[in-house]
């Protein structure tokens, strides 16, 4: 796998950092999780491939058990808001000053400096502070967050993981590590480039919600079928706009201009109207096939089922019989291979970690019983 | 920087293939952008560090003219169906053995293979077709496509440049480079895999646009202001939610208040059952 034999200490955190996390595991890093004492499971649950490790990183002689693991490793990855390693004397100042090669990786909501730096934040809060949200939602509702996939996962998760990489290569040639500020407002921005871009142009010249892009047009959007499931027309071409007509049955020199944005709402319920006469079946017998640019809605169930889901093996079942994507993309020579075991228990994999990293047996009870680290190893085996 | 030294070929196309070859301009690569005779410009407006090179590849010795540019390029980027490069005479089997070094980036909507490899679409349609889509979108409305983000950059031009830096990493201990098939469809799903991992939680448990992270709580949305602007609230945690409850006023603890005893104020307003009546129409009025 291409990422063979890198060690990934990441500390436990919600959603953006596990994820990142995952990637790398699931292109084959070998990567420890560090998770608080006391905390009972991983809420994100996005521990595919990875080992558990309970450390207090708040009690010095903790500390200095994460330094070690960092003298041997090649990624740490913190997801803390400003200031909190420093707090812990984990800065990267340290840390590099015992392992120049370590790639230090801070994944925060607003980054390592700057007015919000030390605030709390969500998802929805980095993408409002990145100017994005603000393009997004529906004509006269208020701004809508697509979850939290936005910047809690590709401007966070998935752009902190481009950057260890890069960082990855380039230490191919340099022989040294280095700290990346990867924060989830200017991954969500950076992500979004094309919306400054083409600000100018006439793809943003209506009200939020009225554009091509935005939900306005009636050949860019979703709609309901009979049975309550929704299609999806993304048919912006002529060609492929042509072949919709046509298989919604209607004739194009009935219809005003495809561009006529003046009569994109009419054209909306009209084609609302004729969507909703038949079922999603129905409607992928029509399109599938066509280059009409029509495609179901899937919902997270129905994917697996999916012929071409299946053909190409878009989806992994676990042992555990979950359902998930298989990573991409697919490198056709290093594929990802993604664990099928279930997700390691909180700090299963404690001593068993510590052993690997050089501590001796005596060293282990002695941080076990002064409740430095905990082990769970009892409950794993039930 | 850090793909000093690394050059790309780029191949025309919308969005996504332009969107990862800028940010692999962007962080050092030298991109050269091959663009079809007549086209007049850049559509998607991301040729940010690129240099244009006008070539007609369906002529035989335009093939042959980007045959020799890859020849002495880390990285070729095509954004083509599945098909049309092995019909230029251009597929990876012919560059590669010219070129074992070559990384040879494949960013299309639905993948190299599968029933669906021959269709056109666009970001909807492939947001669709991975199912995430479905679990996007207010509570009585139809599900709703953030713009061209989630497909075309999050899942199309970002995931394909993870992808080419992990080749370019693999490179250096193999020397070969390999044939990287970056979908749209599949890295929407990859990139939204929390939604598959969670789907048994009690995250999702409540229909579309009711549930606490796709609209239905009211500390996890958008507010309007007096002057029509917008606020976006996520105070999840209750020592966040005790703070948005404090900076939303008295006229809001008056109301809770008249509701409820206030110490069992926080356990009911984080039950989603009060969702609904605590909602823009009662708060909207009260921003400071």
């Amino acid at each position: 796998m291409a990422l063979q034999g890198i060690s990934v200490v990441e500390l436990s955190g919600l959603a953006p950092g596990p994820f990142c996390a995952m990637v790398l595991a699931d292109f084959g890093a070998r990567v420890v999780r560090v998770d608080r004492p006391g905390s009972r499971y991983d809420v994100s649950r996005l521990g595919r491939g990875k080992r558990s490790l309970v450390l207090d990183l708040k009690q010095p002689r903790g500390a200095a058990v994460l330094r070690r693991l960092c003298e041997r490793s090649d990624v740490l990855l913190e997801p803390f808001r400003r200031g909190v390693m420093e707090k812990l004397q984990l800065g990267p100042e340290i840390l590099q000053r015992e392992n120049p090669r370590l790639i230090y990786a801070r994944l925060s909501g607003f980054g390592q400096s700057g007015s919000f730096s030390r605030l709390a934040g969500h998802d929805i809060n980095y993408l409002a502070l990145s100017g994005v949200l603000s393009k997004i939602g529906r004509s006269g509702e208020n701004p809508y967050a697509p979850l939290n996939l936005l910047a809690d996962f590709a401007g966070g998760g998935l752009m902190c993981a481009l950057g260890i990489i890069m960082a990855l290569f380039d230490r191919t040639r340099t022989g040294k590590g280095q700290v990346i500020d990867a924060n989830m407002v200017e991954g969500a921005a950076y992500l979004s480039s094309f919306l400054w871009k083409t600000q100018k142009s006439s793809l943003w010249e209506a009200p939020r919600g009225q554009n091509m892009l935005d939900g306005g047009a009636p050949f860019y959007t979703t709609y309901r079928t009979a049975d309550g499931e929704f299609m999806a027309v993304g048919a912006i071409e002529p060609q492929f706009y042509e072949l919709l007509i046509k298989g919604l049955g209607l004739k194009s020199d009935e219809l005003p201009n495809q561009m006529s944005m003046d009569d994109w709402p009419e054209m909306k319920k009209k084609f609302a109207d004729v969507f909703a006469k038949k079922t999603k079946a129905e409607w992928c017998q029509i399109f599938d096939g066509a280059d009409a640019c029509v495609t179901p809605v899937l919902t997270l169930e129905e994917v697996v089922h999916h012929d071409h889901h299946k053909e190409r093996g878009s989806f992994i079942t676990s042992e555990e019989q979950d359902v998930s994507p298989r990573p991409a993309p697919l490198l056709l020579n290093t594929p990802a291979i993604p664990s099928f075991k279930r997700d390691p228990f909180v700090g299963e994999h404690t001593e068993e970690i510590l052993e690997e990293f050089g501590f001796s047996r005596e060293e282990i009870y002695q941080l076990n019983s002064d409740k430095i680290i905990e082990s769970n190893k009892v409950k794993a085996s039930l | 920087m850090a793909l000093q030294g690394i050059s790309v070929v780029e191949l025309s196309g919308l969005a996504p293939g332009p969107f990862c070859a800028m940010v692999l301009a962007d962080f050092g690569a030298r991109v050269v952008r091959v663009d079809r005779p007549g086209s007049r410009y850049d559509v998607s407006r991301l040729g940010r560090g690129k240099r244009s090179l006008v070539l007609d590849l369906k002529q035989p010795r335009g093939a042959a003219v980007l045959r020799r540019l890859c020849e002495r390029s880390d990285v070729l980027l095509e954004p083509f169906r599945r098909g049309v490069m092995e019909k230029l005479q251009l597929g990876p089997e012919i560059l590669q053995r010219e070129n074992p070094r070559l990384i040879y980036a494949r960013l299309s909507g639905f993948g190299q293979s599968g029933s669906f490899s021959r269709l056109a679409g666009h970001d909807i349609n492939y947001l669709a077709l991975s199912g995430v889509l479905s679990k996007i979108g207010r509570s009585g409305e139809n599900p709703y496509a953030p713009l061209n983000l989630l497909a075309d950059f999050a899942g199309g031009g970002l995931m394909c440049a993870l992808g080419i830096i992990m080749a370019l990493f693999d490179r250096t201990r193999t020397g070969k480079g390999q044939v990287i098939d970056a979908n749209m469809v599949e890295g929407a799903a990859y990139l939204s895999s929390f939604l598959w991992k969670t789907q048994k939680s009690s995250l999702w448990e409540a229909p579309r646009g009711q549930n606490m992270l796709d609209g239905g709580a009211p500390f996890y949305t958008t507010y309007r202001t007096a002057d029509g602007e917008f606020m976006a609230v996520g105070a999840i945690e209750p020592q966040f939610y005790e703070l948005l409850i404090k900076g939303l006023g008295e006229l809001i603890l008056l109301k809770i208040q008249q509701e409820t005893v206030s110490c069992q104020a926080r356990q009911t307003l984080l039950s989603v059952k009060q969702w609904p009546s605590l909602q823009p129409k009662s708060w909207g009025f009260v921003w400071l």
